[in-house]
């Protein structure tokens, strides 16, 4: 009973930076009904830019925010150069565009920083605290707080505030909000600048525990995409119960089915996101998808 | 001079032209009706004032060209578009469409004035308020549409067809509201009809289009008035 409650406590944790970033993901396929594959790596290049803060000397909890305006700037950068002038593109060319993005920058990244996995620091340390009979590390519990702080300044942004509301009417109803007096192309870029800092916060998270390297976020992503289409892929909150569900569920496999161990933790994230695309294809918060014929 | 000027507007979407040549002018504070059969260019004309389609001529709203004019930016100078099928965000609560209307506007004691006058109006809003605008009755989304319109304090609503589909006693009802919103607050209305009767009997001055063209234009008495016209253009 302790270790599985430690187990579970381990998934949330990593639960917690998989749905970061899988809401950035949602974010951008709510803005334009398309799934960014660039996004883990625009986390991973945001990653780079707190490295290379922090080793210059500038303090963590400055760096974190830093990193993110950093992040959130670029991310309108990128939707202002290269998504913009593409708007009303057929879907599959925006799909490459974003491909042949997470290529760039995977490749940027190799070219100015190297190859080399590096250690990446954390504020919190790895020595475990005895809650309840489960020993958890501080680690743990540290990415717990930080997403979760995260993902809720989000949710409040998004449902508490105007802009929030501008941005979920542009990304709804383009044409309607238009009418309304809303800058829809400004929203959307808006969208591209909040999904970079949402996916910076799990790559800053994640790289003290896998290493610092350009292709870090490969395999996270496919967490992410896991815990996006669980949680059916236009739900913020989806995104986020997906996103602890994967952690969990991903932790207790490895912990307790031998044939999986850690090897194939991975091949349990993509089982999810065959069998939801199988049993329920709006996943558990989507809205089934009609259309009038 | 009037509040709203369409001088010689063509337009139309891709190869397809619709409208030929539009001349007509919105005063301050009044009620005009533009009327005709389905595919004249009333949609379209609407359409082209609030850049939602390519239109050359000219189009100015208080002195000033709309060309080229980006549609939330022509909204902002005070037009209030409420389009075909209304325009509802039935993603969004009743509540968040009318945050939507009031939402460019600064002078909050006079917003929360105009909410009780909405709610007023409309008192279903007020019960529904949390609720999904998905929710809504055809009438009450027409509501909605015309409250949210009305929170945007604009000098010109644009209403295309705010009878369409509803039942007479909603449609006389939501009639009502049109006519004390614009004497009331002034507010000058571009309204487009099928129903022409109901039209020419609440507005001062009417446009008949036919084929992209004004074939006839009056005092909304006259052509009342006018059997022939009646006849031939409005079909009652």
């Amino acid at each position: 009973m302790q270790e599985f409650s430690q187990q579970v406590i381990s998934g949330i944790a990593s639960g917690g930076i998989f749905a970061s970033l899988a809401l950035a993901l949602v974010l951008i396929y709510n803005a334009m009904g398309l799934v960014n594959f660039a996004q883990g790596e625009m986390a991973m290049m945001a990653t780079f830019v707190a490295f290379t803060l922090i080793s210059r000397g500038v303090s963590y909890w400055i760096a974190f925010p830093l990193t993110l305006a950093i992040a959130f700037a670029g991310g309108i950068l990128v939707q202002r150069i290269v998504i913009r002038p593409v708007e009303r593109a057929p879907l599959l060319t925006l799909v490459i565009i974003t491909l042949g993005l997470a290529t760039l920058f995977n490749g940027l990244a190799g070219a100015i920083f190297g190859y080399v996995p590096r250690s990446f620091p954390s504020p919190f340390s790895v020595e475990t605290v005895n809650i309840l009979g489960a020993f958890v590390s501080y680690r743990d519990l540290g990415v717990i707080a930080v997403s979760g702080a995260v993902l809720l300044l989000i949710y409040l942004l998004l449902q508490r505030t105007t802009v929030g509301l501008t941005m979920r009417a542009a990304a709804h109803h383009p044409e309607a909000s238009r009418l309304l007096g809303v800058h829809v192309s400004w929203m959307l870029a808006l969208g591209w600048g909040l999904a970079s800092a949402v996916g910076a916060v799990s790559g800053i998270m994640v790289a003290p525990i896998i290493l610092l390297e350009p292709n870090m976020m490969q395999t996270i992503i496919i967490y992410a995409f896991a815990a996006a289409v669980l949680g059916g892929i236009e739900s913020p909150l989806g995104a986020v119960i997906g996103g602890l569900i994967v952690g969990v569920t991903v932790n207790l496999a490895g912990a307790y089915l031998p044939f999986v161990g850690g090897d194939l933790q991975l091949a349990v994230a993509l089982a999810i996101i065959i069998g939801v695309l199988v049993l329920k294809p709006n996943g558990l918060f989507g809205r089934p998808t009609v259309r009038r014929v | 001079m009037a509040l709203l000027e369409l001088e010689d507007v063509r337009a139309g979407y891709g190869a397809t032209s619709v409208l030929h040549g539009v001349s007509l002018a919105v005063p301050e504070g009044e009620i005009v009706s533009l009327l005709g059969a389905n595919g004249a260019g009333k949609t379209t004309t609407l359409r082209s004032i609030t850049g939602g389609v390519h239109w050359t001529g000219d189009i100015r709203f208080g002195g000033r060209s709309l060309r080229r004019m980006h549609t939330e930016d022509v909204v902002r100078h005070g037009i209030a578009h409420v389009p075909e099928g209304r325009g509802i965000l039935t993603e969004l609560t009743v509540d968040e469409n009318l945050r939507l209307g009031s939402h460019l506007r600064r002078d909050g004691a006079a917003v929360r004035k105009d909410y009780d006058r909405v709610f007023e109006y409309f008192p279903v809003l007020r019960e529904r308020r949390r609720l999904s605008a998905s929710t809504l009755s055809g009438g009450e989304q027409q509501m909605l549409a015309l409250a949210r319109a009305f929170l945007m304090k604009p000098r010109l609503m644009l209403l295309d067809e705010p009878s369409l589909g509803l039942a007479p006693m909603i449609v006389r009802a939501i009639f009502e509201i049109i006519r004390t919103i614009n004497a009331a607050d002034r507010v000058a209305i571009l309204l487009v009809e099928q129903n022409a009767r109901l039209a020419l009997d609440v507005s001062s001055e009417a446009y008949v289009l036919e084929v992209g063209r004004v074939a006839v234009s009056g005092a909304s008495s006259e052509l009342k008035g006018n059997e022939s016209v009646r006849r031939s253009y409005l079909g009652y």
